[in-house]
């Protein structure tokens, strides 16, 4: 029938150049290449079969990560929910860009950080700071896209994306100072 | 809001004016107090060599191609996975 072999090509056209970006989204989600591959191929006929519910015109990449991440929450997620560190709750860590402007002011010592360990420290992130550093720093969506993906308001990501930044920054720092990038700061505030 | 912002104001809009997430008008004023506050300016360089590396290591990876190709499968009919 002419008209779902529309609908199929149209689909393919207009979702297929998104799939690099789910699959980006659903290893950090899984945390496993297999899982992510699963994952983002459930997204996709989920996808598929909802294309009547999509608005042309409408934030696609927002509604294909929705689709993206209530699937994972539904069928992959494994952990339970974690709490959220005692010490994030409390006293602001020390202010990791001015130890860092002391002793490397170009701040070169990420550049020296292998993908991995970025990849790794991504991963460690608790999944609600996790998923909006992801959104927000690897895919590039704005406040609004995130919130919409997430069901959160734009307070809240802000908030989860600030915070998960800054554990971000701190396990990067950490690892540069054990590494030799960076002289740790000599003394705290 | 005044003319020009004070370091306070500016750290307070950094994140949104490195998302450019800000009006025209206040990234403008964000940008001319940056650029003649050495403190500022150096925090702001550094956040934005983090996100840079942040976007560009995690930004690398590609979907596989096998995996592109069983979902093109899938969407033409062409795969009895359904």
């Amino acid at each position: 029938m002419p008209e779902i072999g529309d609908a199929r090509a149209a689909f393919e056209a207009e979702a297929l150049p998104h799939l690099d970006s789910l699959y980006r989204v659903g290893l950090r989600l899984t945390g496993d290449p297999a899982r992510a591959e699963d994952l983002v191929q459930d997204t996709m006929l989920r996808a598929l079969k909802a294309w009547q519910q999509y608005q042309p015109g409408t934030n696609l990449r927002a509604w294909l990560f929705t689709i993206l991440r209530n699937t994972f929450i539904n069928d992959y997620r494994r952990r339970k929910r974690e709490p959220i560190p005692v010490d994030l709750e409390a006293v602001e860590p020390f202010a990791i860009d001015r130890a860092v402007a002391e002793v490397d002011p170009e701040a070169a010592f990420f550049d020296r950080i292998v993908d991995e360990r970025i990849l790794a420290a991504i991963d460690a992130l608790p999944e609600e700071f996790r998923e909006a550093v992801v959104l927000s720093d690897v895919e590039h969506l704005t406040y609004a896209e995130i919130a919409q993906t997430l069901a959160i308001p734009v307070g809240t990501v802000k908030s989860r994306l600030f915070r998960g930044r800054r554990l971000l920054q701190k396990a990067l720092y950490e690892h540069a100072v054990e590494m030799g990038y960076l002289k740790p700061r000599a003394e705290h505030p | 809001m005044s003319e020009k912002v004070k370091c306070r104001e500016a750290l307070d809009l950094l994140q949104d004016y490195l998302k450019e997430e800000l009006t025209p008008e206040r990234a403008t004023l964000v940008r001319a107090h940056i650029e003649h506050c050495r403190p500022c300016l150096a925090l702001a360089c550094f956040e934005e060599r983090f996100l840079a590396i942040v976007s560009e290591s995690a930004g690398r990876q590609r979907c596989p191609d096998k995996l592109k190709a069983r979902i093109v499968a899938l969407i033409r009919g062409q795969s009895t996975e359904l």
